[in-house]
């Protein structure tokens, strides 16, 4: 299945997008999509934590991802 | 009041939005950019938000400090953009019977809103420009 994701704040550097369409396996986890992205871009493997939201919150890592859903990737946040 | 936006915030607007009657007290916390920050100078910041996400995580922090501490009302506004040594980045204000309430309730909203809401700075220094790297998630 396609899964929609975005790329917040250095991620952006990073990747050099804003966001991009990842074609990944049926039933993929919170866990298992951090990993087929920090497998395309090192950089991103190399980060100590990255932080991954489904459609707009920090769910955890065995959720399962569905195609309809928003998946963005950022660093630890630093608002305030 | 949950607000994200360019503009500068018009504090005493928001300030006023929050009292009420019933409200003995209001607690401020009001955040600005810094000319340093570990070690090197600091000429101007760029603040990019993940919009959607950042109104659903602050609503949700909003209504978890209401339901904890009983406060009465709360008002929160976040800046995204390009800003300058000084200018302001966030506000919240946060109205209660008594102080306590006050700034516990004023107190978590700052320290959840820097773990969980999808704000992310750039620092522009004199050696180029800096992501800040925000404190480990838990």
């Amino acid at each position: 299945m396609e899964i929609n994701v975005r790329y917040f704040g250095q991620f952006r550097d990073f990747t050099g997008k804003r966001e991009e369409s990842l074609q990944v396996a049926d039933g993929i986890t919170v866990e298992a999509i951090r990993e087929h992205v920090r497998g395309i871009y090192p950089k991103i493997a190399a980060k100590e934590q990255v932080l991954v939201a489904v459609n707009g919150n920090f769910g955890p890592l065995d959720q399962v991802i569905n195609e309809s859903d928003e998946v963005a990737f950022f660093p630890p946040v630093s608002g305030g | 009041m949950i607000k994200i936006q360019n503009k500068d915030i018009d504090v005493e607007t928001v300030f006023e939005s929050v009292k009420s009657p019933s409200s003995g007290g209001v607690v401020t916390f009001l955040g600005t950019v810094r000319d340093n920050a570990k070690g090197h100078n600091v000429e101007q910041m760029s603040i990019e938000v993940y919009e959607e996400m950042a109104y659903k995580q602050l609503e949700a922090i909003e209504s978890e400090a209401q339901e904890k501490f009983g406060v009465h009302k709360i008002a929160v506004v976040h800046r995204y953009g390009d800003l300058k040594v000084g200018d302001n980045i966030v506000f919240i204000a946060v109205a209660a019977g008594h102080r306590e309430e006050a700034f516990d309730a004023c107190r978590y909203i700052i320290d959840e809103l820097k773990q969980r809401v999808p704000i992310l700075k750039k620092e522009t220094t004199p050696e180029g420009e800096i992501w800040v790297e925000g404190e480990k998630h838990e």
